[in-house]
């Protein structure tokens, strides 16, 4: 199958095809409450091809490998079509051929566990929760994805990859009057079995959490200083900057790319960040991306100045900047767009009491509750948090979302904790242009920060 | 029935088989230029099967794949015992879904669509970094159960979209139609269009404090989403719904009446059978701000003793498709319009915000009608707008400040967000939350 994909490419009247073709196997066991919901299995195969042509670029995916040649002719007419109308033609930068296989071997391989014990696995968890008298329902899933995609283009690489992704991750739910609150929790989130296990204790302290919740006050709207949690603040740097520094959302938009030139100063020199898909054992580490391009180490900003992003062969050419291997497709209905591997807010040198001391009147933010971000404006939640008074923790605080703009909230990032820590479940929405592609691979992860000022909604 | 149906039938008690098989085409320009052309020719498959009581479920790319049974029944062995039932045959209703001009778009036709959309953008609002996408899929959905269901629709949907962010900053306006026949550019949307970008020149922020909030269609799914999680059977059956036992009480403002409509005539959601191959129709969800009834999936109606009322869809807030499990959704929500102007509503307000989305939704404890998020919009004084907003967060409960709605507007226009298609109008709250200045 490699040789056939490679001369389809290699055949095409294009600058530049590639071909991706793989084969998707998921398991899910999810449980509502009581109630075994799913135990699914899914087995998904296909390609995508991309061309560029004449200065144009056309994309496909299909079910049938038996079309791969005539559908890969069809798009590069396509992108002869496109080029026909562009003055600036699209290019390509220049990458090493790669004929290597990327094969993965987990400390325990969860390909190798039975259904069953999966199955157990997640019943145990679920159990665990239900036994709590303030719980009403719970959502716990086991889920796990394996892909083996091979890989061929044009300049001649020849790649066969596996990915591999495993978790179980869910929510409490817990009831109080009319007061509900939920609580997440998550194990594992990279490519072995074994850090799902053994899990009961941090299990307990999310149920506590959501617990108390139930008696916690709504947070009071307004803008505070805020100290976030590395769960907090790794997604305040992977939703406010991180998006911003993906290539692809620059290219075409002339104001933000002015914004980030390479050089600007972006926030006080304590702040560091970088993007590495070569750390081991995290949910966004990977070898190889989907364009054949290896995953590497790529610094964002240095000492507070911009000093990096992350591309495409594509924007590289564009930017004329180096290549950082970051193109991912969550399967083969899509095409790969830039995305963060493993981002992180590297050490600073203050600590988690001195940040609350520093406050006279705001909020400690604990547990990461999703966000969404839009140029430079961004918003989160955090599970719960904390009143800080007077340099000291007050009361639980709950049902809290935060937002601001990016360039002003960097600056005034003021502190950077000395205890960096990693989420364990990845996970990152992103559209680039098409439809949206929910990528489990994405990790995140920081030290405790402080903000001097973020708007918090609230009552 | 499709010989899968057929081999099920040997080993297993029944079987429901879902088949989607579409060819699309897309362009797709970036700041006024050409940037790709996308085409997706893809099959996806599931198939559902109670064996011995039990269901289990497996997905796949063709009905014939090898394993594809095998692996649903093996979910069986393991699956909770079915209390569903899969649907029986049906007569489902008329409705026109396909269009055979818009089968036969071709990526020239969609790229003259977006040109006549650049040419007259181009010259009012040159420096703007305007994306533009016109798209066509047509669509085979195949519904197949053991017991005699035989749901099948061959749909067509064309459709375009332009949108910029304002100069240097994360908002913008986006606008965007579809259809089921060939799209035809509405000099209405690009006008309004140029006149939104344009108050965005300015930015502005409000006062913190209870302010009156004009949610315009596409910002309907503040409302609409707490709404739909209040409503679904799924958590008024698992009592985390502040609905559960509030059918006949009044839940929002008398001035609220809405539907599900999936045989809205028109709309590219629109459907005549759901996920599971139930009829779908006309259904009643709140009417002058009283709740008349929730929405059903087939498991859902079964544990609580109700027939599905044709609202099982593989939809959630974060997707839709066929590895979606099937819940408990809209299909095609509406909102009844009002009899005022949008326009007066703006020209009423002493200082408000007219709300075109809120960023972070998600994020939120909106199953219990709440939504804290930033604002995006615009800020207004005076009876005027003086500018996008900027640094604004407005949060509130649905249950309480929905209570309140000053007036609706006359006109209607498609739902965004997290909402499927349906329609809404631009809904005055007299009162929210706005974390401001």
């Amino acid at each position: 199958m490699k040789s056939t994909f490679a001369n389809v490419v290699s055949s095409l009247p294009a600058e530049y095809a590639d071909l991706r073709f793989e084969e998707n196997r998921k398991i899910r066991i999810a449980y509502e409450g009581k109630e075994l919901t799913q135990v699914a299995t899914t087995l998904t195969s296909g390609g995508h091809v991309r061309a560029y042509a004449n200065g144009g670029k056309a994309i496909a995916s299909f079910s049938d490998p038996g079309r791969a040649g005539p559908i890969a002719e069809a798009t590069c007419s396509s992108a002869t079509l496109v080029g026909n109308s562009r003055e600036k033609k699209l290019e390509i930068a220049t990458a090493p051929v790669i004929t290597e296989d990327f094969l993965i071997t987990p400390t325990r391989d969860p390909r190798k566990v039975s259904l069953k014990e999966k199955l157990d696995l997640a019943t145990y968890y679920n159990e665990i929760i239900l036994k709590n008298p303030n719980v009403i329902t719970t959502q716990t899933m086991y889920d796990e994805f394996t892909s083996r995609r091979i890989f061929v283009n044009s300049d001649g690489s020849i790649i066969e990859y596996e990915l591999v992704n495993v978790g179980v991750f869910g929510m409490i739910v817990t009831k109080k009057g009319d007061v509900v609150q939920r609580v997440r929790f998550a194990f594992g989130g990279n490519t072995d079995y074994t850090p799902l296990l053994n899990r009961e204790e941090d299990l307990q302290k999310q149920i506590a959490k959501a617990c108390e919740l139930l008696d916690a006050e709504p947070a009071k709207a307004g803008v505070y200083p805020v100290v976030l949690d590395p769960s907090e603040s790794g997604v305040f740097i992977h939703e406010a900057f991180g998006h911003l520094s993906e290539a692809d959302g620059l290219q075409n938009n002339p104001s933000f790319r002015a914004k980030l030139q390479l050089g600007k100063t972006l926030g006080k020199p304590i702040l560091n960040v970088t993007d590495d898909a070569t750390l081991p054992g995290l949910s966004g580490s990977y070898r190889i991306d989907d364009e054949g391009v290896r995953g590497m180490r790529t610094p964002l900003i240095t000492d507070g100045v911009l000093s990096g992003r992350m591309h495409s062969r594509e924007t590289a050419a564009e930017f004329d900047e180096p290549l950082s291997g970051n193109m991912r497709a969550v399967d083969v209905q899509f095409t790969p767009i830039v995305r963060m591997s493993n981002i992180l807010i590297e050490t600073g040198d203050s600590t988690f009491d001195d940040m609350v001391a520093s406050i006279d009147k705001g909020y400690y933010l604990v547990g990461a509750k999703g966000g969404q971000t839009s140029g430079d404006q961004f918003t989160f939640g955090a599970q719960w948090g904390y009143r800080i008074e007077n340099g000291k923790l007050g009361n639980m605080v709950r049902d809290i979302n935060m937002s601001g703009e990016l360039f002003s909230t960097l600056q005034a990032t003021s502190m950077i904790g000395n205890d960096v820590k990693f989420g364990e479940r990845g996970g990152c929405g992103k559209g680039g242009g098409g439809p949206i592609q929910m990528n489990r691979k994405s990790g995140k992860g920081s030290p405790h920060i402080k903000i001097d000022a973020v708007t918090i909604g609230g009552i | 029935m499709h010989p899968t149906i057929e081999n099920a039938k040997r080993t297993v008690d029944q079987a429901e088989l879902y088949w989607n098989r579409s060819h699309s085409i897309a362009v797709r320009y970036e700041n006024y230029r050409l940037q790709q052309v996308t085409e997706n020719d893809v099959s996806e498959t599931s198939l559902r099967v109670i064996k011995d009581g039990k269901i289990g479920s497996a997905y796949a790319v063709f009905p014939d794949q090898e394993g594809f049974l095998d692996n649903a029944i093996t979910g069986a062995e393991y699956g909770d015992p079915a209390q569903l039932s899969f649907a029986g045959s049906a007569d489902y209703p008329d409705l026109p879904s396909y269009d055979e001009d818009t089968a036969q778009l071709q990526s020239a036709e969609l790229i003259e669509v977006c040109e006549t959309i650049k040419s007259k953008l181009q010259k009012q609002l040159p420096d703007v970094a305007l994306g533009i996408g016109a798209d066509r899929a047509k669509t085979e959905l195949t519904i197949q159960t053991s017991n005699g269901a035989d749901a099948k629709a061959k749909s067509t949907e064309a459709g375009y979209y332009f949108g910029a962010p304002f100069q240097g900053a994360g908002t913008g306006v986006y606008k965007f139609q579809s259809s089921i026949a060939p799209p035809l550019v509405s000099d209405r949307l690009l006008d309004e269009f140029v006149e939104w970008y344009r108050w965005g020149n300015h930015t502005s922020t409000p006062s913190t404090g209870r302010l009156p909030v004009i949610l315009v269609p596409q910002a309907a799914f503040l409302m609409m989403m707490p709404l739909l999680a209040g409503v679904s059977g799924d958590a008024v059956w698992k009592k985390t719904s502040p609905l559960t036992s509030r059918v006949g009480e009044q839940i929002l403002s008398e001035k609220l009446t809405i539907h599900d409509n999936p045989l809205l005539a028109g709309n590219t959601d629109a459907r005549t059978f759901d996920d599971e191959g139930v009829p779908c129709g006309k259904h009643v969800i709140v009417e002058d701000g009283v709740l008349k009834d929730f929405l059903f999936d087939q498991r859902m109606g079964a544990a609580m003793d109700r027939q599905s009322t044709g609202n099982g869809f593989k939809r959630t807030m974060f997707g839709s498709g066929n590895e979606t499990a099937i819940n408990p959704w809209f299909c095609c929500p509406t909102i009844e319009p009002g009899d005022t102007s949008w326009r007066d509503l703006v020209k009423g307000i002493k200082e408000g915000l007219l709300i075109t989305g809120g960023m972070g939704f998600h994020s939120g404890n909106y199953p219990q009608g709440q939504f804290a998020v930033q604002a995006v919009g615009f800020h207004i004084v005076n009876g005027s707008v003086v500018g996008r907003l900027d640094k604004t967060m407005i949060s509130g409960n649905i249950y309480k400040d929905c209570q309140k709605i000053g007036a609706i507007s006359s006109e209607t226009g498609p739902c965004g967000g997290f909402l499927p298609l349906g329609e809404a109008p631009y809904i005055l709250i007299d009162s929210l939350q706005v974390a401001g200045k």
